[in-house]
C-alpha cells in the first residue's frame, strides 16, 4: 500500500517539492469539520491516557522508556503492549492516549519521514518530524482522537525530545513524562536527572521512574521498555518484568507494608 | 440541654453539673438531641461560629486551604439541611468548592512517624497565603494533618483534642492512636453526605508504637504506614517510594519528608510556601524544621 502511494504521487504532474508530504484528512471531517464543544457521537466509555512513559537527554543522546501496559475500561486489555517504538534508525517515539490512534499516527508519520528520505536524500530533522506530525493532527484538533506522543531523536544538531499532542501542542523539551502514572516519575526524574548523566546512570533512573510510576498507578504496569538513541541510532534494552523487582523489594524492605 | 456544647454527639455530662452522672445513657440522649438541634436548623451550628468569633474562628492564617472565596470574602460554613427544600437564592453548599490544593504526607519507620506538609493556601488561582499551618498539634503525643476545608479540619481536630482530653482525665492514661482516630471518625460520620471536607492523618505514638490512621470525611478510616493527601501527593508518593525503608535514620527519614514535598510543590501548582517538618517519637512530637522551598531548591541544587 506504501507502494501504492508513492506511485500515486508520482503521476501528479508538478515535481516533488520539499514540502510535499500526503496529509491524510478523513472525509467525514472535510464536510463537516469539527467545531469546538461536545463531538456529535459520544464514545461508549471515556478514553483515558492509562500509561506511564518518559523522555529525557543525558549525556551522549536522549533516553525514551514506558510501560507496557494497555488498558481499556478498568481492564488490562494487554500486558505487553509497545509504548516505544522505533520510528526510523535516529527517531524513537513514545506513545500516550488512545493505542489505535498512536499506532496508526506513527505508521503514517513513518511513512512520511521515509519519503522524504528517498526522494530528497537526508532524514527530517526530529523537530521538523514533531512538526509535521503537529500538521497532520491539525484537522483532528477538537474530535476525540487522541494521541500524545515525544519524538526522541538524534540529528545533526545533536539529541532533542518534542513533545506532540492531538490538541495542538508542541514543546521541546529535556525531560517529559507523559500519562496518568507521569506525576509518580517525575518526582523521581526531578531528583536525579542531570544533563551530564551517563548511558548507565539513565538507564537506572528511567527504570526507577517507571517503576514507581507502576507501582502507584492502577494504569502503568507490567514490564518496562527503554530506548537510547545517540548518534549512531537507536539500542533496545531487553524488556524488565517489573514483577520480580516489587518481590525484591518487598523482601529487602523487611516485613514494612507499603 | 446544652445542645451547642454536644454538637459532636459526645458525652458532655460535665455540662450538666448537677445531673447524676448516668454517662452511657446520658450520651445516646444528648447526643440525639445534639443531631436534632443541628437538622432543626436550616445552617448547621458552625454558623455560631460567626458570634463566637474566639473560640472557633479560623483566623486569618487559615481562611483558605484550597477554599474558594465568594465574594466579599465571607466565609460562611453554613450547610444545608437535606430536611428542608433548596432555598431559592442558591444552593449554599455549590458555592463552597474545596479544592484540595495541598500536599501533606506521613510515614511510620522504626523510630517513629515522620510528618510533612506544605504551606500554601489556594482559593481558584490565587495564593492566598503561604504561611498556613497544616498541622494542628492535639495534644503532646498526637498530631492531625490538615487537606481539605481548613474550618473543617481545624474545628473537627479540636474537638478531637477535647475529647481526648476527656478520655485522659477519665481513664487516667493517653488515649491511644487508634482509638483517636475512631472518636474523629465517628464524629465525622454523623455528618455525612452534608458536605463536610476534610482528610486528615492522624499521627501518634502510644504503647503499640508508632501509629498512623487516615481519616476523611466521608468516613474512611485506614491503618498505613505511608499516606500522602492533596493534590500534590502523587508526587510526593514517588519520592517517599523510592527513598523509604523501614531502618532509616531519623536523620534520613527527615530529609526524604523533606524531599518529597519539595518536588511536590516543584511540579504542583497548588502546594507551596515552607515545608513543615514534625518528627513523633516515644517522648511526644518535637517540631523539626521549617524550610522555605525556594531555599531547599537552591541547597538541592548545589548538592547535585
Amino acid at each position: 500500500m506504501a507502494l501504492e502511494d508513492v506511485c500515486k504521487s508520482r503521476s501528479r504532474a508538478k515535481p516533488a517539492s520539499l514540502l510535499d508530504f500526503d496529509v491524510p484528512v478523513a472525509e467525514c471531517l472535510q464536510e463537516n469539520p469539527p467545531r469546538s464543544g461536545t463531538p456529535q457521537n459520544p464514545l461508549p466509555f471515556e478514553m483515558s491516557h492509562g500509561t506511564t512513559t518518559l523522555a529525557f537527554t543525558f549525556q551522549g543522546g536522549v533516553l525514551a522508556a514506558g510501560d507496557t501496559r494497555s488498558s481499556c475500561s478498568g481492564r488490562v486489555s494487554c500486558p505487553d503492549a509497545e509504548k516505544v517504538k522505533p520510528i526510523h534508525s535516529h527517531l524513537v517515539a513514545t506513545s500516550s492516549g488512545t493505542s489505535a490512534d498512536c499506532t496508526l499516527w506513527k505508521r503514517i508519520l513513518a511513512r512520511e519521514l521515509r519519503l522524504y528520505q528517498l526522494r530528497h536524500g537526508r532524514r527530517v530533522s526530529t523537530g521538523g518530524a514533531a512538526k509535521l506530525l503537529w500538521h497532520m493532527l491539525l484537522p483532528f484538533k477538537g474530535t476525540k482522537l487522541c494521541v500524545a506522543t515525544t519524538l526522541c531523536g538524534w540529528d545533526e544538531s545533536g539529541p532533542a525530545i518534542f513533545y506532540v499532542h492531538s490538541d495542538g501542542r508542541r514543546l521541546r523539551g529535556t525531560l517529559f513524562s507523559v500519562g496518568s502514572g507521569s506525576p509518580y516519575a517525575y518526582a523521581v526524574l526531578d531528583q536525579a536527572v542531570e544533563s551530564g548523566m551517563t548511558a548507565e546512570e539513565a538507564t537506572r533512573v528511567a527504570r526507577e521512574a517507571v517503576y514507581r510510576a507502576t507501582h502507584r498507578d492502577a494504569y502503568s504496569g507490567n514490564c518496562v521498555d527503554i530506548y537510547l538513541v545517540t548518534s549512531t541510532g537507536w539500542t533496545r534494552r531487553e524488556r524488565e518484568d517489573l514483577k520480580e523487582e516489587y518481590y525484591r523489594e518487598r523482601k529487602n524492605r523487611q516485613g514494612g507494608t507499603v | 440541654m446544652a445542645s451547642k456544647g454536644a454538637l459532636c454527639g459526645c458525652i458532655p455530662s460535665q455540662k450538666c453539673a448537677n445531673k447524676k452522672p448516668r454517662k452511657l445513657l446520658a450520651h445516646r440522649v444528648v447526643s440525639k438531641m445534639a443531631l436534632a438541634s443541628v437538622l432543626n436548623q436550616n445552617c448547621a451550628a458552625f454558623s455560631f461560629g460567626s458570634r463566637q468569633t474566639t473560640a472557633f474562628d479560623c483566623g486569618p492564617g487559615l481562611s483558605g486551604v484550597g477554599l474558594e472565596s465568594t465574594s466579599g470574602d465571607n466565609f460562611r460554613f453554613a450547610i444545608r439541611n437535606p430536611m428542608r427544600p433548596v432555598v431559592e437564592d442558591g444552593d449554599v453548599e455549590s458555592k463552597i468548592q474545596f479544592l484540595h490544593g495541598t500536599t501533606t504526607l506521613a510515614f511510620k519507620f522504626q523510630h517513629g512517624v515522620i510528618v510533612a506538609v506544605d504551606s500554601r493556601a489556594t482559593a481558584g488561582s490565587y495564593i492566598c497565603s503561604q504561611t498556613v499551618k497544616k498541622v494542628i498539634e492535639i495534644n503532646p503525643f498526637l498530631l492531625g494533618t490538615m487537606a481539605g476545608g481548613a474550618a473543617d479540619c481545624g474545628f473537627w481536630e479540636r474537638m478531637l483534642a477535647r475529647q481526648c482530653r476527656v478520655y485522659e482525665l477519665r481513664n487516667k492514661e493517653r488515649i491511644s492512636v487508634a482509638a483517636a482516630s475512631k472518636l474523629l471518625a465517628n464524629m465525622v460520620y454523623q455528618y455525612k453526605g452534608m458536605g463536610l471536607s476534610m482528610g486528615t492523618m492522624v499521627c501518634g505514638w502510644d504503647k503499640r508504637g508508632p501509629g498512623l490512621y487516615y481519616v476523611d470525611s466521608d468516613g474512611s478510616r485506614v491503618c498505613g504506614d505511608l499516606f500522602s493527601l492533596g493534590s500534590g501527593s502523587v508526587y510526593a508518593y514517588g519520592v517517599m517510594d523510592s527513598g523509604f525503608r523501614q531502618d532509616l535514620t531519623v536523620e534520613e527519614a527527615c530529609d526524604l519528608g523533606r524531599r518529597a514535598i519539595y518536588q511536590a510543590t516543584y511540579r504542583d501548582a497548588y502546594s507551596g510556601g515552607q515545608v513543615n517538618l514534625y518528627h513523633v517519637h516515644s517522648e511526644g512530637w518535637t517540631r523539626v524544621s521549617q524550610d522555605d522551598v525556594l531555599e531547599l531548591h537552591q541547597r538541592y541544587k548545589d548538592q547535585a
